[in-house]
């Protein structure tokens, strides 16, 4: 959002940013609401689990669980489980998120190698369980109220520096997670493999990768990268995985809509590749005024430098890899995700990740030709067909590029 | 069985003329040589690869197929020098291949045949065109073409073989006539190709002399030459980009 056009308005509903609801005066009435929970310098609640681990500043960062005021185990739960929030309104998303209140520490990221900060020690301890942990946090002075929005993160609330904190309670372990965490031979990317083939939620992993309990060399890794390299290093095992399965068989588009984003997924019955492109249209959460469209895509050989689109490519594939990996086939998948003026704040990467997700539980319609195909979903979303179908280098490829086997019998 | 000795170098562009279509292949090994047939996992280009045993400075062999790890043998290559003589053995019973090169003793453990795509029949051709020319030509217009675009046309006009690019908006093209050319046949040949492919298939092409080329109209190429000596050869079919709707 253009701070010009915040000072212009100030909330009074003027809508100059184009956005049905202010985001900024959203957060305060939440994070209004539950200051009152917030008695003096400390709180006390169960713990979803959730940490965050800043990037700023790296490698020096602040770290520490993030703990919702008097929540109870099931509500804390929910807090942590955007598969679970598919229904919600944004607002809702962004009032229940805030309670969760911040109790940073400040640490150097190789702390994880050694056991001498015992805040980072019982950090860990927490993000070890899979079920919520009462905990409880003293605070030098009274959390502070904060905006917290990011492309990349989930919302949160207010923060503070903490004193100390304490687990009031054992943290319940996976079997599979106290093996991994444990053993310190095994390279990072193994264990998240490991970890993630174990059924392990996706939430949990990045909580152990980013609070630095997993690989032989631990290091206490920003949340925001550590989203994106859970992401990265789960598609990619499914990608290599997928090459050996055949290809779709049929042209199959999926779509659906998550929080104001738009998907069209397309499986195209070619050997494996992906490419995503981004629509966002005016007036959406970071394009302000004017349009933008964005394209990346890798091979066979995957993605060799970090993605041009950032977190939301690596989220949008894992899903669709989880799909093909399902079905046992390989496919060129193509994904135009249109950003709508709907998603008015931002709420994080997962918004992309189960926005693809959701795509795959809708029916999908099946096509005989690929214009078919780009016909009807170009139907279904706003941004004009020539400004993204130029970019889209793989649906060029798929239907002018032959095959041998349309030519000869091999 | 399988035993053989040959030249490093020979080896290393040999192998390097097969990553271009694949990382896994089979080898089919019998007492005249080696052939390896494939297809690129796309199904775009496929590469037909003989080696007879003259080119080899010793070589006996049994009928055998192995399947090999195309990625490893050019890692260990990478270290030898190009005048070493690279020494090779089949352990069969425990699928090894035994690899001596510089002073280095290698074991490479091979993948099951089974396991690595089928190899592809390969389809018999009657192409209306072809044209024989020097392999630097050939490199030299596929490199000028990838500075504006992402394909390159070959065809033949009123006896005139040309290579043209066309990117949004310039456009470079290399005509040639017989005498610039070794040998011609001229036909009716019109066919556009990615240079993601040709860019790879000719990279060997510098040092060869002739390399023979057979078109057709929207059609796939087929792009031949000799190698060690002529005791070995390399063609790649590649099925071309068809944009006229």
């Amino acid at each position: 959002m253009k701070a010009r056009t915040c000072i212009k308005c100030k909330g009074k509903g003027k809508g100059l940013c184009g956005r049905p609801r202010c985001p900024i005066l959203e957060k305060f009435k939440s994070v209004q609401s539950i200051s009152s929970d917030i008695s003096g310098n400390s709180v006390f609640g169960a713990s979803p689990p959730a940490i965050f681990v800043g990037s700023f500043g790296y490698p020096r960062v602040s770290a520490g669980p993030l703990i919702p005021p008097f929540a109870k185990e099931d509500d804390a739960l929910l807090l942590e489980d955007p598969a679970r929030w598919a229904n919600m309104p944004i607002e809702d998303i962004i009032s229940m998120r805030s309670r969760l209140v911040r109790a940073n520490t400040t640490l150097h990221v190789k702390d994880a190698q050694g056991k001498e900060n015992p805040l980072l020690a019982k950090a860990q301890e927490l993000a070890l369980s899979k079920n919520p942990v009462d905990t409880e946090a003293w605070f030098f002075k009274a959390p502070k109220l904060e905006l917290k929005f990011d492309a990349v993160h989930t919302p949160m609330g207010p923060s503070g520096l903490v004193k100390n904190f304490e687990l009031a309670e054992n943290p319940k372990v996976p079997k599979k997670v106290d093996y991994l965490v444990y053993d310190t031979d095994a390279l990072a990317k193994d264990a998240v493999l490991e970890l993630y083939k174990g059924d392990v939620s996706g939430e949990q992993i990045t909580r152990l990768f980013s609070i630095g309990l997993l690989g032989k060399e631990r290091k206490v890794v920003p949340t925001r990268w550590s989203i994106t390299a859970v992401d990265d290093m789960a598609g990619k095992e499914l990608a290599d995985k997928i090459l050996d399965y055949p290809w779709v068989s049929e042209i199959t588009l999926f779509s659906g809509t998550h929080f104001g984003n738009h998907f069209e997924i397309l499986l195209l019955p070619r050997v494996y590749s992906f490419e995503l492109i981004e629509a966002w249209l005016p007036k959406t959460v970071w394009s302000g005024e004017s349009s933008w469209v964005g394209e990346d895509s890798e091979g066979l050989d995957g993605k060799k430098k970090y993605s041009s689109l950032a977190g939301g490519y690596y989220a949008a594939r894992l899903p669709v890899l989880e799909y093909l990996a399902g079905v046992k086939r390989q496919a060129s998948v193509f994904i135009l995700r249109e950003i709508t003026p709907d998603y008015w704040a931002p709420l994080g990467v997962w918004v992309v990740r189960e926005g693809v997700k959701n795509a795959f539980k809708n029916p999908p319609q099946t096509f005989d030709s690929l214009e078919a195909a780009v016909s009807d979903l170009a139907g279904r979303v706003r941004t004009p067909r020539d400004e993204w179908v130029q970019k889209a280098r793989l649906l060029s490829d798929f239907r002018f590029q032959t095959t041998l086997n349309s030519f000869f019998n091999i | 069985m399988f035993k053989a000795a040959i030249n490093a170098e020979l080896l290393k562009d040999s192998i390097a003329s097969l990553a271009v279509i694949v990382d896994e292949v089979r080898f089919r090994i019998s007492p005249e040589g080696i052939s390896v047939k494939a297809v690129d996992p796309a199904n775009v280009a496929m590469g037909i690869f003989e080696l007879g045993s003259a080119a080899f400075d010793e070589y006996s062999a049994d009928e055998c197929e192995i399947g090999v790890d195309l990625n490893k043998i050019t890692d260990l290559l990478g270290i030898a020098d190009r005048s070493d003589t690279v020494r090779m053995e089949l352990d069969e019973v425990n699928q090894k291949l035994l690899i001596d090169v510089g002073g280095l003793s290698y074991t490479l453990s091979l993948l099951d045949p089974s396991t690595v795509r089928a190899e592809p029949r390969v389809p018999q051709l009657e192409l209306p065109a072809k044209v024989v020319l020097n392999g630097a030509d050939l490199r030299r217009a596929v490199k000028a073409a990838e500075k504006i675009s992402d394909h390159m046309l070959m065809g033949i006009s009123e006896d005139i073989f040309y290579m043209e690019a066309k990117g949004d908006t310039d456009k470079v093209r290399l005509e040639m006539g017989r005498d610039q050319l070794i040998d011609m046949k001229s036909g009716d040949a019109c066919s556009l190709f990615s240079l993601d492919y040709l860019t790879d298939i000719v990279k060997p092409t510098n040092k060869i002399n002739e390399v023979t080329l057979s078109l057709g109209r929207d059609f796939p190429i087929l792009i031949d030459f000799a190698i060690a000596n002529g005791a070995g050869k390399i063609s790649y079919l590649l099925a071309p980009r068809i944009e006229s709707d």
